[in-house]
């Protein structure tokens, strides 16, 4: 090995330490106590694939399942359009932009703990949001939202949105920036309407940063944990995947060979998703 | 040059030799609160003076994950010496092997102390009781008293707390009749249980091999929870029925001794009368917890534990720590009778209290117990499901526990 090697391999082995020390082995020990019945301060045992068995007859796994594809296919086409309505509003010339790109931004820099802890207060019975609804002629649910099976979940999701949307706006943001002015003048020339513009040169040349954002927030929502535990704690049919998998492994009874298999078929979900993804990304064709 | 050397090889085996008398033991204990922790801290610095071969190794936990990191800690060897455990959870690190069998240990001490029987795990014990916990009925006077109930009117059973609990509730839109807790883990089934055990219901039957929590005395007990629950109870966390409590806005409200804490801390005044939980007759048995300290089954240093532990819970430390946490339930029968609790009426209000108080089994599953018995109340209380179905669907699930186990 030439010296110049050496010193890159050197120079890289304090990352190559910890991908190994904290990634690597934790990912590959997980696969293999997935396949054991270890549970802390009982030992383990080689079960072979009856957790994956046991997992998919697991009511609350599969409502875990079903909640967690709720979120995602609830939350990434809302946070996506109005994310890029927003960048669209704010990449206008007008007076004040810069106060609201700030503020439209400043929910996703702030921490999750806090905001979830100011929606559970919105959202109680007596919160703002029930006056509001009560105000519009609505009936809130009696113990608050967050209370009742059927709008915990939602509104969980609502939150979702409104605190990650100014993060996207600000990427569909640079998309527009890079999006060259001339094709707009050459555009208005042709005597193109301004919706016509946005469909047939905005939205295209914004193909590959909306993939992008649909990536990312697709890996983010399926890992959806931090909102859940504040918020219900997985109660009133909120429990997601990892909730679950904190759940069966860190909470109760400590099964982490259980959980590590819960955790094996959350990734192999993310992987079919990104490799989905991946795929249309790469198309030459585009989707609109 | 042979006198330097000398004097270094004296240091150096007097170092050894200081070294070697000195015993370390580790403590997990989980008070960090600012106005106790100081009294933990000057307990341990006293006991090391005491006993100079004894150096002490204090770390704190929090309530957030200290259940974790003790499992963690034991499963991976690592354990400390001396464990401060939440009565809960005793069966299951004792069933695990994880703590020192110290029934011959404590014979001497045992007709002192209350508790025992939550650090009792298969006929053996396992830990010292430290402090016990409770919970009972807050009322206040002064809303009974717009009620229209004499100054010294107390309601004895479920019966006189139904109907003043209804005309507290009367007094106005934003009065209540009863502070009824929202989902909070750990919080409402142990709200539940104090009517439950009260109406003569039973999680096991006697030799612990049935479940019978969908008896009619624990159904009972819930749709009477659920009659207060929904007609007249203000919903909230924990925190947010002892603020109304304490703005005067709740009749009643269950509560344990942080709450007398809290009252004594903030210099609030409130009028009330701490009484125990109404049962069907009086007096109504309310729901019994306990911190206790226990010693690692692999420790090496287990007199050198044990002297601590008795240290920690001698009555005189039990004061102290009461004193300074404002806490109300000392496990010492001792402490219990110094001036301190003898001298305040709420304080006795507890010790009386914890004299007529159920424990939950002691059993190694009793977190997933626990559980299950939560998700019962919830169901019954803000879900779709009726008191005797989630019961019963909490039996049968309790019956699969147990034929696991």
């Amino acid at each position: 090995m030439s010296g110049r090697k050496k010193t890159a391999l050197l120079l890289a082995s304090p990352w190559i330490v910890t991908l190994l020390l904290f990634w690597t082995v934790p990912l590959v020990y997980s696969f293999i106590i997935g396949f054991t019945d270890y549970q802390l301060l009982k030992g383990a045992r080689w079960v072979g694939f009856s957790n994956y068995v046991e997992l998919f007859s697991d009511e609350v796994f599969l409502a875990s399942i079903k909640n967690t594809f709720i979120f995602v296919f609830g939350t990434i086409p809302i946070t996506t359009v109005v994310a890029l309505g927003l960048a669209l509003l704010v990449n206008g010339q007008f007076k004040g932009r810069a106060v609201f790109r700030a503020g439209f931004f400043l929910p996703s820099i702030t921490s999750m703990v806090v905001i979830a802890l100011i929606f559970t207060s919105l959202y109680e019975r007596g919160g703002y949001i029930a006056l509001l609804a009560r105000m519009a002629g609505l009936s809130p649910p009696e113990h608050g939202f967050l209370y009742n099976a059927g709008t915990a979940l939602y509104s969980i999701m609502a939150m979702d949105v409104w605190m990650s949307v100014g993060y996207y706006m600000l990427i569909f943001l640079a998309g527009l920036k890079a999006i060259p002015d001339e094709l707009y003048e050459a555009a208005e020339v042709a005597g193109a309407s301004a919706v016509r513009q946005f469909f047939s040169i905005t939205l295209p040349l914004l193909r590959p940063v909306a993939l992008f954002i649909i990536v990312i927030n697709s890996i983010k929502s399926f890992q959806v944990f931090v909102e859940i535990f504040v918020m219900t704690h997985g109660k009133f049919d909120t429990s997601t995947m990892v909730y679950f998998i904190y759940d069966a492994g860190l909470r109760t009874d400590f099964r982490l060979g259980y959980a590590s298999a819960a955790a094996y078929v959350l990734f192999v979900i993310i992987a079919l998703f990104s490799i989905l993804q991946f795929y249309l990304m790469r198309r030459r064709r585009p989707l609109w | 040059m042979r006198l330097p050397k000398l004097i270094i090889a004296l240091l150096f085996f007097t170092l050894i030799g200081t070294a070697q008398a000195t015993t370390r033991i580790t403590w997990w204990q989980f008070w960090t609160d600012p106005n106790i922790k100081p009294t933990i801290d000057a307990m341990v610095d006293e006991f090391e003076r005491a006993n100079p071969d004894i150096k002490v190794e204090l770390t704190d936990l929090t309530w957030a994950n200290g259940h974790e990191k003790i499992v963690i800690a034991f499963s991976s060897g690592m354990g400390p010496d001396v464990v401060e455990l939440g009565s809960d959870w005793i069966a299951q690190f004792a069933d695990a092997g994880q703590l020192a069998d110290i029934s011959g240990d404590v014979s001497e001490d045992s007709a002192g102390y209350q508790g025992w029987g939550m650090a009792t795990y298969r006929d053996r014990i396992y830990a010292y009781p430290w402090f016990l916990g409770t919970r009972l009925m807050f009322l206040n006077q002064d809303l009974l008293n717009r009620a229209g109930y004499e100054a010294d009117f107390l309601p004895f059973n479920t019966d006189g707390f139904k109907e003043v609990a209804f005309k507290v509730d009367s007094l106005g839109d934003d009065i209540y009749g009863f502070g009824s807790n929202t989902v909070e883990k750990h919080r409402l089934y142990k709200k539940y249980l104090p009517f439950f055990w009260s109406a003569g219901g039973r999680i096991f039957t006697p030799d612990n091999k049935y479940c019978v929590i969908s008896s009619m005395q624990a159904i009972g007990a819930l749709e009477f929870y659920k009659m207060l629950h929904d007609s007249c109870g203000f919903v909230g966390t924990q925190r947010e029925i002892e603020d109304a409590f304490l703005d005067g806005r709740i009749g009643f409200i269950i509560s344990g001794d942080w709450l007398l804490k809290r009252i004594a801390l903030e210099n609030r005044d409130v009028n009330m009368v701490l009484t125990n939980v109404p049962g069907p007759k009086y007096p109504g048995k309310s729901f019994l917890g306990g911190e206790f300290l226990a010693v690692n089954a692999r420790t090496e240093h287990k007199e050198a534990a044990l002297k601590l532990i008795r240290f920690i819970t001698s009555p005189d430390n039990q004061v102290r720590f009461c004193k300074a946490n404002h806490s109300a339930n000392p496990s010492s029968l001792v402490a219990q009778e110094d001036e301190y609790f003898l001298e305040n009426e709420h304080l006795q209000a507890f010790i009386r209290q914890i004299r007529a108080s159920v424990h939950p089994p002691v059993d190694p599953d009793w977190v997933h117990i626990e559980d299950i018995i939560e998700e019962a109340v919830e169901d019954a209380l803000f879900g779709s499901g009726l008191p005797a179905t989630a019961l019963r669907e909490a039996q049968i699930k309790i019956t699969e526990l147990k034929r696991k186990q």
